[in-house]
């Protein structure tokens, strides 16, 4: 692997020499220095104190998944002594609001989630076996997608974004959508992700009901066959020709990686002729599945939800949970490293 | 101009007719006024004198009537019924489709087949009427109505939110811009006209968008409406006796349509004939390609919700209660059905902890707490086993549906020609049974089965 010294990420460089030292699980004497000299209440986000004792809180203190749950804070404080006591191996918070948290009882709302982790995205450059610097810039440039299209599309507001140490939480507050049921998250889940076929017909019945006009997705700049493109497009461009994808065989995926340069223009539909029409539905079908699949969609649809909060401690990667303030430069080696990781031999 | 009532009986021009005319004394008398609109229909079929509508509650039933018939019946003729497209039969149509609400949502429920009928036919018999108006008319009205069911200029897809969640209305469908549905001409050339560059911005609005899009939101709303009204006089009905022509005409409705869906089977409620919907052993060559897979074996990562919720639910109830959304709202256990338990123990359970075993690594080698979670939801508590002293500690878990599937276990919908017509892997399979029948290839007598020829397509 080459490395670009004039960058002069110190983290970055750190993990090309010893990716094992970041990644490795914490100690528990680790943990407390975390918690103890590092970890602040100012980093908590104010989505998450805002109406903090509303919240279901749960902990992981072994480190075989969160099983200590139905906790409940009154406020900032208390959270912070909890903390800095028991040091946990994680530590999650509930999407969900609740009247009586402590028993997950009366449901009032709760935020909506788009949770990608670049250990399971179906379509990924690298080759490693958890996450790497590579596949999290690319779940990065993924979450930054879905969050465009929630804000241009369908102004959605009120979108923060999270790293959760291994991949990214966009964690949606908008009011109109905080209140709904699963059905209405999967249909936006299905939209934002490019997870449908578009259609290829549309009729036109000023010219009698009659007269109908098929388009490929790609002839048609706007609205969801834009989206379905562009998410496409992110896909063919990178494969590497070993995944398995249902609906696309080998010789198949051979044939997109041969002419995919033809997309740099957007010239659509030779690539279309190229791989021929009927191979080219299969190709789509395929896709629309890895979409759906590149997100974990049972998390979005799940109104109870607890996820890791922002500011704890990812053990098992030793990485900080934090919001992204800046979605564009982020970069988690700079942002997200505990401070006793810069210090390990 | 048509009345808007022709299109939206819920306006409130509609309601004026109904306070002013509606009347629940004569619902089933001879009306010959509406027996002369229909008799002198120009395109009416009158040869038969069962196809005309002689009362206010006849026309009720046939409305429904017109809707089953025209989806299922290969011979459809659109002239049986051509006087529900005249705009001169405008109110006693809006007072019939008021008359129905009252008999379904208090006699029946807004959940109900029948509700679902109604509300379904009604979207179709706004998608006809507004067809079969002149051009501009139909501009004209489409964009009046809207005009009152939506306040704003643009609406933000967020207003039709109950649309989306009840997928009446896709979001891929709409043209979508900062949140605003775009149906303005000028304001989508505004918008989009500098993305074309090959077409004409005009053009390709009166292709995506047009007027179609309105169409489609007008005639949704009013599907919801009509819902939405459904539940409100259910709401209020506990309070007022209800009229006894209300509930003969309840009966009526619920015993047209279970003549012609009997008549039709196969394509209503679970999709299926009575006889496929009936306890019998399970046919494993009509599993949909979820279940069949997931029988097989499943891999680490979705294991769990597989064979606990997904297989777990529906084998039981495929073998036990296959017409459980047939008769939703219907509280039943698995005692009730196989008081012993001896299906359950001797082949429910089997084929579940088999499944189980085929996933890798095999579930209860890691996992040997999920029998448990098994046991839950089949209704009997958390005990490693069934026991009848523990059912009714939890819920028998119902299906989950094809959507949820695709949510939770995407790795496993991988859907044939079949699955596009169900939304309910129970559905698949009651309908698969009854394909199986049809084409004498399955074994009726349900004891053998000859596996040799399963392959249907």
């Amino acid at each position: 692997m080459t490395l670009d010294i004039s960058s002069n990420n110190f983290y970055t460089y750190l993990w090309h020499i010893h990716g094992d030292i970041i990644f490795k699980t914490a100690t528990l004497e680790e943990r407390r220095r975390y918690y103890r000299e590092e970890w602040s209440e100012k980093d908590l986000p104010k989505f998450i104190t805002d109406e903090l004792r509303m919240r279901e809180f749960g902990f992981d203190h072994l480190g075989h998944g969160p099983n200590d749950r139905y906790k409940v804070f009154r406020g900032k404080d208390s959270l912070r002594r909890f903390l800095r006591y028991k040091t946990p191996f994680a530590a999650y918070i509930s999407v969900a609001f609740y009247n009586n948290p402590r028993r997950r009882g009366d449901w009032i709302k709760s935020e909506y989630v788009f949770d990608v982790d670049a250990k399971d995205l179906p379509i990924r450059s690298c080759d490693c076996d958890g996450v790497c610097e590579i596949c999290l810039s690319e779940a990065l440039e993924i979450v930054n997608n879905l969050i465009d299209t929630l804000e241009s599309d369908l102004g959605i507001k009120n979108i923060h974004l999270i790293y959760s140490g291994r991949g990214y939480h966009i964690r949606i507050l908008d009011d109109d959508i905080m209140d709904s049921d699963s059905e209405l998250r999967s249909e936006i889940l299905k939209y934002v992700a490019g997870a449908e076929v578009p259609k290829l017909k549309y009729g036109n019945i000023s010219e009698g009901s009659g007269s109908s006009y098929n388009f490929e997705h790609f002839s048609i700049p706007i609205a969801y066959p834009k989206v379905f493109t562009k998410r496409l497009k992110y896909n063919i461009q990178h494969l590497k020709g070993t995944e398995e994808i249902d609906d696309i065989n080998k010789k198949l995926l051979k044939d997109i990686i041969k002419n995919r340069d033809l997309l740099e223009d957007n010239q659509w539909g030779i690539f279309r002729s190229k791989i021929g029409p009927r191979r080219y539905k299969n190709m789509v079908t395929g896709m629309a599945r890895v979409n759906l699949a590149t997100i974990d969609a049972k998390v979005s649809i799940d109104l109870k939800r607890i996820l890791r909060l922002p500011t704890s401690l990812h053990s098992k990667v030793s990485m900080k949970c934090v919001e992204v303030k800046d979605r564009e430069w982020f970069d988690p080696f700079k942002s997200a490293v505990p401070k006793f990781v810069e210090e390990r031999e | 101009m048509v009345l808007l009532s022709f299109i939206n009986p819920l306006s409130e021009e509609g309601q004026e007719i109904v306070k002013e005319k509606g009347n629940l004394e004569n619902v089933f008398s001879s009306n010959d006024e509406l027996i002369y609109i229909a008799t002198h229909d120009k395109r009416q079929n009158i040869d038969d004198d069962s196809l005309i509508p002689e009362s206010y509650g006849d026309l009720a039933i046939k409305r429904i009537q017109w809707y089953i018939e025209r989806k299922n019946n290969k011979n459809f003729n659109n002239d049986d019924y051509s006087y529900l497209f005249n705009e001169k039969i405008t109110e006693a149509d809006v007072i019939s489709f008021h008359l129905i609400s009252q008999a379904i949502a208090t006699k029946l429920s807004p959940n109900s087949r029948e509700a679902r009928f109604f509300v379904e036919s009604q979207g179709k018999i706004i998608e006809e009427r507004i067809v079969k108006l002149p051009e501009q008319e139909r501009k004209e009205i489409v964009n009046r109505i809207l005009n009152q069911l939506i306040f704003q200029e643009s609406i933000n897809w967020k207003f039709l939110k109950e649309l989306v969640a009840s997928k009446k209305i896709s979001l891929t469908d709409l043209v979508l811009d900062e949140g605003n549905i775009i149906l303005d001409k000028e304001d989508f050339i505004n918008r989009f006209g500098n993305k074309f560059k090959d077409r004409a911005p005009d053009r390709m609005y009166d292709i995506i968008i047009g007027d179609s899009i309105k169409e489609l939101i007008l005639t949704k709303m009013i599907m919801q409406n009509t819902e939405n009204y459904l539940q409100k006089i259910r709401e209020m009905s506990s309070k007022i006796e209800v009229h006894p022509a209300i509930s003969e005409l309840s009966e009526k409705i619920a015993q047209s349509i279970s003549e012609l869906t009997s008549k039709y089977s196969g394509f209503y409620g679970v999709g299926v004939s009575e006889g496929s919907m009936k306890i019998g052993k399970l046919i494993k060559e009509a599993f949909p390609p979820c279940i069949a897979t997931t029988v097989e074996g499943v891999s680490s990562g979705g294991r769990n919700d597989a064979i606990v919720l997904l297989l777990t639910s529906f084998v039981s109830y495929a073998r036990l209660y296959p017409a459980i959304f047939r008769n939703e709202g219907v509280d039943v256990k698995i005692s009730d059905i196989d008081p012993n338990l001896t299906i359950t123990l001797n082949e429910i359970l089997p084929l579940i902890y088999e499944a189980a075993d085929n996933c890798s690594p095999p579930l209860f080698d890691d996992q040997p707490q999920e029998k448990i979670n098994i046991t839950s939801k089949l209704g009997f508590g958390m005990y490693e086993n069934p026991e009848l002293d523990h059912e009714g500690e939890t819920t028998w878990y119902t299906p989950m549906s094809c959507e949820k599937i695709k949510m939770h276990l995407p790795q496993l919908c991988r859907p044939d020609k079949l699955c596009a017509k169900i939304g309910n892997p129970l559905s698949y399979y009651s309908r698969a049974k009854w394909l199986m029948e049809k084409e004498g290839k399955s074994a009726n007598n349900g004891n053998s089965n000859n596996n040799g020829n399963s392959n249907n397509d």
